[in-house]
């Protein structure tokens, strides 16, 4: 009897070292498989950093280098004054918070009309706006390049920010959000006369302000991101956008091309998203995750 | 009184979005039909006083156009290999990285961080990192064969001429597949581990209780509960991809395509621009429709496939 | 298949890293359950009784003890190898799979020897469905279900693999009052059809007493009592215990022993043996008084209501630690309505003496009452 206790025993006790060993084992493969993964999704910013910090001997070297020997920041100034840098941020700068603000402004109004007030059609010309988000954008652009052309804004900064001032995703967005805030509030807000504009101000605005920092962040990346319209409509030097600067600066990508001031003109241009992103992490990321797809 | 009042303000904080979308949005979905549908329409021809018969012939020029086929053709490799490989290394790594305390914040930030790129500078590095400098055609030598090209040699095996002069088609879309595979990774791991940690805990203790192997604890339970985020990650992966127009700029420059072979890695979405660059904007916007019609199709085909796998 | 708690104990650190205080869930938890009976772990919310049963389960490992399924130390076994079943409090059945799937799952996990059949799976799904009565719905959706057929699936699913232990967490708490009569009716009999040793797990005192073999009272991780319902009930070791069963609540006095004496303000309600002079807690229970003009306890009357079988004098008194104190009496007696206060005579084995100091149960013996 006690034999028999015994022999179970032994066996429990194995299949728990087993089960341990498993356990130990899937953990670690587990943690290898996502190191590899982050190393593979490192490397080519690794790779962007070193090579923007070589002499171009060094980089053209058959046997690579994984650390620069001599340490050139030259690059830098050359990728800066090379692509015109300065002037490139200036112009996306400029495009990117004034069509933010306008942009804020207009989402705000409509999705306040949306979310509180009432009035005939509400729900046909929200549903309608809701459709236009299936359409491609490039089915708009074509008929948009014409109208720019026709409004005589060709080369000018109105062409780059008008035409993308209302996003039916924001307004959608921010709606949504707008709703979440008790009715009664705004009640209230009338019972003690507040006028509709300082109640957006006072009380709406506040609330919603993770939601109006994420559209800030996302709008500002696009400006910063924008390549295809601007290149249609203003690739001329007093217009240029950082992305088709950068693109204009350094044509050849393969072949001969100065490699290690190129690297340095895309880590300049990186550079700003990633602090960015290094602090505002919360909300890029919850943007993001409630449907900003990229572009 | 107040409702009316309410109805003035309403249209008032309404009106700047409304006219900009009347302008920017409402009359280009019409007039791109139009044009689509007016034969070998050109703007600045129709500005000179030309006019245009209506017909189908801009559909039927684009799609008798081999480089519209070659577009075509592209665009339909680049999604049917990127969507899966990206989807399924998107599910590894979202199931890895739920599954671990330690350092999972700071793996989940890393993941992230191809999505706040530019994908045409990032594109840049790609290229640098694909390229050979100084290669001797048909000697097999050169100043340096790019890192990549030096991993392979270390494992013992051949360097390959993945972008430049002279390098063959396969070589380019394997170059493609790889960077849009790691710039689609971070949106869906986001989206995929959010899925994952919104799937209630009893489930996996239940699963435990009843002796459920990983692997079947994966298939059975994870996978069909992921099942809504990871069809929302398939579909905008789809679309995604018919419209891949700069990642390939940003590797290849504006010549899409290896410096002896222009063009070569063309996209739909780059035809449309070609055709409204050189003024064919009926040929554009037939295209364009075209495209939306695939997305269509293709939205359509994957729902039906999801309302199938996905229901409950 | 009988199960042994010997000493267990489970600590979780602190969430709050700084404060570094370790809350002790389980405390020292010794206990046998007998094989086939059907235990019910009671206390409120934060007592450990859920702890308790996750380990038992082996979803949570133990601090420091040993747990015994029969003669074997399962300590150290994890869950699947422990052949328990678990019924979750909101049931966790897979939303994606029909009913007949969900029974099936366990079975489709068995490997090596245990392998069966598909035909065997099959019966074995049906005759579990049959036991819980929902072998009608076994192609519908959870989602298709309502709380009580989902709560038999959820049982169905922990049955079909012939558990040598069953666990429920709280299996009622999420059903309608009506139902829950139902169900506990339901859980009784199906434990008594299959005999399998069952702990769960409620804070429902009247649930836990009506179906349950044995209860365990718990409060902070520490076992307050351990016995049949009843007993637990007519002998609580403690103020906690006696406050903790029965509806309505225990009325609960403060008074004092002197001289074999026992004081409520200035009236003496009884006279015992064996007690020390002291501050007491003194409980009597709602049906341990009753109105009798010339009783011993006299409150100022409130009302009577009237639920049709029984009556309840509600009145009041300034000892009294609860806010009423309630005789629950038969509906014949009748009750001056009218008059200011009420007097009751007092039932004696209705009636515990409690230490101020430590909560204790003070036992004695009766020499004269009223």
């Amino acid at each position: 009897m006690s034999n028999i206790n015994i022999m179970q025993e032994r066996n429990i006790q194995k299949i728990s070292a087993g089960q341990k060993a498993v356990r130990v084992l899937s953990k670690t493969g587990t943690y290898i498989f996502l190191l590899i993964m982050a190393l593979i999704v490192l490397f080519p910013f690794y790779w962007m950093i070193i090579s923007s910090l070589k002499t171009l001997a060094e980089y053209r070297q058959a046997v690579p280098t994984f650390w620069p020997r001599q340490v050139m920041f030259g690059n830098y100034v050359e990728a800066f004054t090379t692509a015109k840098l300065g002037d490139l941020f200036m112009n996306t700068l400029y495009v990117g918070i004034v069509s933010t603000l306008l942009s804020l402004v207009i989402t705000v109004l409509s999705a306040f009309a949306f979310a509180r007030l009432e009035f005939k059609g509400k729900e046909t010309l929200f549903g309608a706006l809701l459709a236009t988000m299936m359409i491609p954008g490039e089915l708009f652009t074509i008929t948009n390049y014409i109208t720019i052309n026709q409004l005589n804004w060709m080369h000018t900064f109105t062409a780059l920010i008008v035409p993308f001032l209302v996003s039916v995703f924001y307004i959608y967005l921010l709606r949504q959000n707008f709703m979440q805030i008790p009715n009664e509030l705004y009640l209230a807000a009338k019972v003690d006369g507040t006028s509709d504009l300082k109640y957006l101000w006072k009380v709406m605005i506040p609330l919603a302000l993770p939601t109006l920092i994420s559209i800030t962040i996302l709008k500002m990346m696009g400006a910063w991101n924008s390549y295809i319209w601007p290149k249609l409509v203003a690739n001329d030097d007093a217009h240029q956008m950082i992305t088709n600067g950068l693109r204009n600066a350094f044509t050849d990508t393969s072949g001969q091309a100065n490699y290690p001031v190129q690297m340095a003109a895309v880590a300049i241009v990186s550079a700003p998203l990633f602090l960015v992103f290094l602090c505002l992490r919360k909300y890029i990321m919850s943007g993001v995750s409630r449907g900003g797809i990229k572009g | 009184m107040v409702d009316n009042k309410q109805q003035w303000k309403a249209w008032l904080y309404l009106s700047p979005a409304i006219v900009l979308l009347l302008v920017f949005t409402v009359w280009p979905i019409f007039n791109t039909l139009r044009m689509a549908f007016m034969e070998g329409y050109g703007n600045m021809a129709a500005i000179g006083g030309a006019t245009f018969e209506f017909g189908v012939d801009n559909f039927l020029k684009v799609i008798e156009y081999k480089k519209f086929l070659q577009c075509l053709q592209n665009t339909a490799i680049l999604c049917v290999a990127t969507v899966p490989i990206s989807t399924i290394l998107a599910l590894l790594i979202a199931v890895a990285l739920n599954s671990i305390k330690p350092l999972q914040k700071t793996l989940q930030t890393i993941f992230f961080l191809p999505y706040v790129t530019n994908s045409i500078a990032i594109g840049m590095v790609f290229a640098a990192m694909f390229n050979i400098v100084g290669l001797k055609q048909g000697a097999g030598v050169a100043d340096t064969w790019g890192i990549i090209n030096n991993v392979i040699q270390f494992f013992g095996g051949e360097p390959i001429n993945w972008i430049n002069a002279g390098s063959s088609y396969v070589a380019n879309m394997v170059v493609m597949i790889i960077y849009i595979v790691w710039n689609a990774l971070p949106f869906k791991i986001l989206i995929l581990l959010g899925g994952l940690q919104s799937i209630n805990k009893q489930y996996y203790d239940a699963a435990k209780v009843d002796g459920t192997r990983r692997g079947r604890v994966l298939t059975k339970i994870t996978i069909p509960l992921l099942s809504p985020m990871l069809a929302y990650v398939i579909i905008t992966g789809f679309i995604g991809g018919f419209k891949e127009y700069s990642s390939i700029i940003g590797i290849f420059g504006e010549i899409m395509g290896p410096a002896d072979d222009a063009g070569r890695l063309n996209t739909m979405v780059g035809f449309v621009y070609d055709a409204l660059e050189r003024d064919r904007q009926g040929r554009a916007s037939a295209a364009a429709l075209i495209l939306f019609a695939i997305i269509l199709v293709v939205t359509l085909i994957n729902n039906k496939v999801i309302k199938k796998r996905v229901h409950y | 298949m009988k199960v042994v708690l010997q000493n267990l104990t489970k600590i979780f650190p602190s969430r709050d890293k700084k404060a570094n205080k370790e809350v002790v869930a389980v405390n020292d938890f010794t206990f046998e359950i007998p094989d086939g009976q059907l235990v019910g772990l009671l206390g409120p919310s934060g007592c450990g009784k859920s702890t308790t049963l996750y380990m038992i389960s082996g979803l949570q490992k133990p601090t420091s003890g040993k747990i015994f399924f029969g003669d074997d130390d399962v300590t150290e076994l994890s869950t699947e190898n422990r052949g328990i079943g678990l019924v979750f409090q909101n049931y966790a059945l897979y939303p994606h799979m029909t009913v007949k799937q969900n029974i099936l799952f366990p079975l489709q996990n068995l490997k090596g020897k245990d392998k069966l059949s598909k035909q065997e799976m099959l019966d074995r799904a049906f005759e579990a469905a049959k036991l819980v009565q929902i072998d009608e719905l076994m192609d519908r959706k959870p989602s298709e279900l309502s709380g009580g057929q989902q709560q038999r699936v959820a049982i169905a699913r922990a049955l079909v693999k012939m558990p040598r232990v069953l666990l429920l967490d709280e299996p009622l708490s999420n059903l309608d009052a009506r139902l829950r009569l139902q169900t506990r009716e339901e859980i009784r009999r199906i434990q008594k059809e299959t005999g399998i040793t069952t702990v769960f797990v409620t804070h429902d005192q009247e649930e836990a007493m009506s179906i349950s073999d044995i209860i365990v009272v718990m409060k902070l991780g520490v076992v307050q009592q351990i016995g049949k319902p009843q007993a637990v009930y007519d002998d609580p070791q403690n103020l906690f215990v006696a406050k903790f069963l029965g509806t309505p609540p225990i009325n609960v006095l403060e008074g004092k022993v002197s001289d074999g004496k026992v004081y409520i303000g200035e009236q003496v309600v009884m006279e015992v043996d064996g007690v020390e002079d002291q501050d007491v807690y003194i409980g009597i229970r709602p049906e341990g008084i009753e109105p009798h003009p010339q009783g011993v306890l006299e409150c100022r009357l409130n009302n009577v209501e009237i639920m049709g079988r029984d009556a309840s004098v509600v009145s009041t008194h300034d000892a009294a630690l609860t806010p009423v104190v309630r005789a629950i009496i038969s509906s014949d007696i009748t009750v001056d309505t009218t008059a200011e206060t009420v007097r009751f005579n007092i039932k004696p084995h209705k009636f515990f003496l409690f230490s101020k100091e430590t909560e204790q149960r003070l036992y004695y013996e009766v020499k004269k009452h009223g």
